[in-house]
């Protein structure tokens, strides 16, 4: 149902009904198009990973750059309890290894030199016979890592898988930002029409936007983009030349923007 | 379509059917493995690692990673960056561990030195590995691997200064170009020697590309390597392509201390399997 269908079919019904339909459109509509969550999306993700590679286990890991930490989101096939929900600091391992550069690594056959004879390496617990190991990166930045274990068919994973992996990682690290970026619209839509279906009365427009502006400040992100999109709206709607003129005066501005900041060394 | 065409990325460039063979100017047709590396064994030779750090006791180095630091972001110093000694060296994931051993394998006698740049944050990750070869290059080593890149296009005119900075300062960078297909830094740049891996498993075979972005092929497909505690393992990447060629490079710069940098890359490209004398 669309706003404009709940118009044409119920224009005597109040408007606070009218909303809470609306939204419940909003979250039936969601579930039907969209996995019902992130850790849904991530876990389909997974679960392809293992087809595709003919990996006996997957896993992804997401980075929590408030602790320098990967997270295990999700996972599939693996025999360890309680994998989902652990914590690999950034600095070590494969996985760390891979997020902090964002390079793709396969490793196979993990096996202890003759003339060193250690039990540490018995007390590390499960450790898979191979390993492929991606970033999942948006631009420059890694997001977190996918990882396929134990190749079913072979002794280790390829080149060829490696490759793959790269562009399959791509793809779902698109993926889950897209998911994340609908969360957030979804939430903010939907926290702005309860304020207005809770109000008294029939709100003019001037409180219809104080409104929404007051929801955006619940939702995640600088407060100045919103008047940074409604620019961009009307910027939109010009003509073909005003556009490239915007375009060219914004990256302009963008270079300015880089070439000002100056750091004092080359790394501060 | 064959799994051979499917595969993307740079590695096509040393496919066995997409190498080209090429001919030697007659100029440079003295110029012959043996000439360039025949007798040498790297020593001499310093060969900074700038990777994940190197598991200095691991009985497969016997003996020769003599020192290490962890280079650290401080911008309460003038340079913006640290280097905390690590001695012994220790690797926190096995990969610069992997590196070391396979430039070992074929410079038995150089000076493997640990530059760990895996800092504790995603922020300064890119930075922290700048700031590892601004060091390398400052400590004078005559081979720099670099088995890690960034595609950060922010930070391509930092790396860029840092390559030319190499160069000029006698020091052979040798840098892994990323296994994804993106812009990866500082491989792309001319004065770099830049590697990608190909199928052969002989360390000693490796393929000149005249055609960016990618200059060099050699072995990086199920490599045995040393790993982390006390480990082997086999790897397969464009990273472990990169340390047989500074094993080369090491090998060539112990027997000519006197090349620049675009000599060695010369004698490198003379020397390569598919190009031949006329």
């Amino acid at each position: 149902m669309t706003p404009a269908a709940a118009d044409a079919n119920a224009p005597e019904e109040p408007l606070a009904q009218q909303l809470q339909a609306l939204i419940r459109a909003i979250e039936l509509g969601g579930k039907a198009i969209l996995p019902t969550s992130n850790d849904e999306l991530l876990q389909s993700i997974v679960n392809a990973a293992a087809r595709i590679f003919g990996a006996g286990a997957a896993g992804i890991l997401l980075v929590d750059e408030s602790d320098g930490t990967l997270v295990f989101r999700v996972e599939f096939g693996n025999k360890q309890p309680d994998l989902v929900g652990r914590r690999v600091p950034l600095n070590k391992g494969i996985a760390g290894y891979v997020a902090m550069t964002g390079q793709a690594i396969a490793v196979s056959n993990v096996q202890q030199d003759a003339r060193f004879n250690a039990d540490f390496a018995k007390s590390t617990g499960y450790v898979p016979n191979s390993i492929l190991a991606a970033p999942l990166l948006l631009g420059e930045r890694v997001i977190g890592v996918l990882e396929v274990l134990d190749k079913i068919a072979a002794n280790s994973f390829g080149m060829h898988d490696m490759e793959l992996m790269g562009l399959f990682a791509h793809q779902a690290a698109l993926a889950i930002r897209e998911s994340q970026q609908l969360e957030q619209i979804d939430s903010a839509i939907r926290q702005g029409l309860r304020r207005i279906a809770a109000a008294e009365g029939l709100p003019d427009s001037s409180a219809l936007v104080a409104m929404l502006a007051d929801t955006h400040d619940e939702a995640t992100g600088p407060d100045d983009l919103l008047p940074l999109a409604a620019a961009f709206n009307d910027i939109s709607r010009l003509g073909p030349a005003e556009r490239r003129a915007a375009v060219k005066i914004l990256a302009a501005l963008a270079e300015v923007g880089r070439s000002r900041a100056r750091p004092r060394s080359r790394y501060a | 379509m064959s799994e051979e065409q499917e595969r993307p990325a740079w590695s096509e460039q040393f496919l066995p059917e997409a190498i080209r063979r090429l001919n030697l100017s007659d100029a440079l047709s003295a110029l012959t493995p043996e000439v360039a590396w025949g007798g040498s064994t790297g020593r001499g030779v310093r060969v900074a690692v700038v990777d994940t750090g190197v598991e200095a006791d691991h009985p497969v180095f016997e003996g020769r990673v003599s020192g290490g630091v962890v280079i650290e972001l401080n911008d309460q110093v003038e340079d913006g960056f640290v280097a905390i000694p690590d001695n012994p060296p220790r690797d926190v994931a096995g990969h610069g561990t992997a590196c070391a051993g396979i430039i070992h394998r074929l410079a038995p006698e150089a000076d493997l030195f640990s530059v760990r740049v895996l800092g504790d944050n995603m922020r300064g990750r890119a930075l922290t590995f700048a700031a590892g070869i601004e060091w390398a290059i400052g400590q004078g080593f005559q081979v720099v691997n670099m088995s890690l890149s960034t595609s950060s296009a922010d930070l391509q005119k930092l790396f860029y200064e840092l390559a030319d900075e190499a160069y000029f300062k006698n020091v052979c960078l040798v840098c892994a170009v990323n296994n994804i297909p993106a812009p990866s830094y500082p491989s792309t740049f001319a004065s770099v020697i830049s590697v990608a891996a190909h199928h052969s498993r002989d360390p000693w075979t490796y393929y000149y590309n005249p055609s960016p972005p990618v200059e060099f092929g050699a072995a990086g497909i199920d490599i045995e390597v040393a790993w982390i505690n006390k480990q082997y393992a086999t790897n397969t990447g464009n990273s472990f392509a990169a340390p047989h060629i500074a094993g080369i490079v090491a090998l060539i710069r112990a027997k000519h201390p006197q090349l620049t940098p675009f000599q060695v890359k010369t004698m490198l490209m003379a020397c390569a399997k598919n190009v031949q004398a006329l």
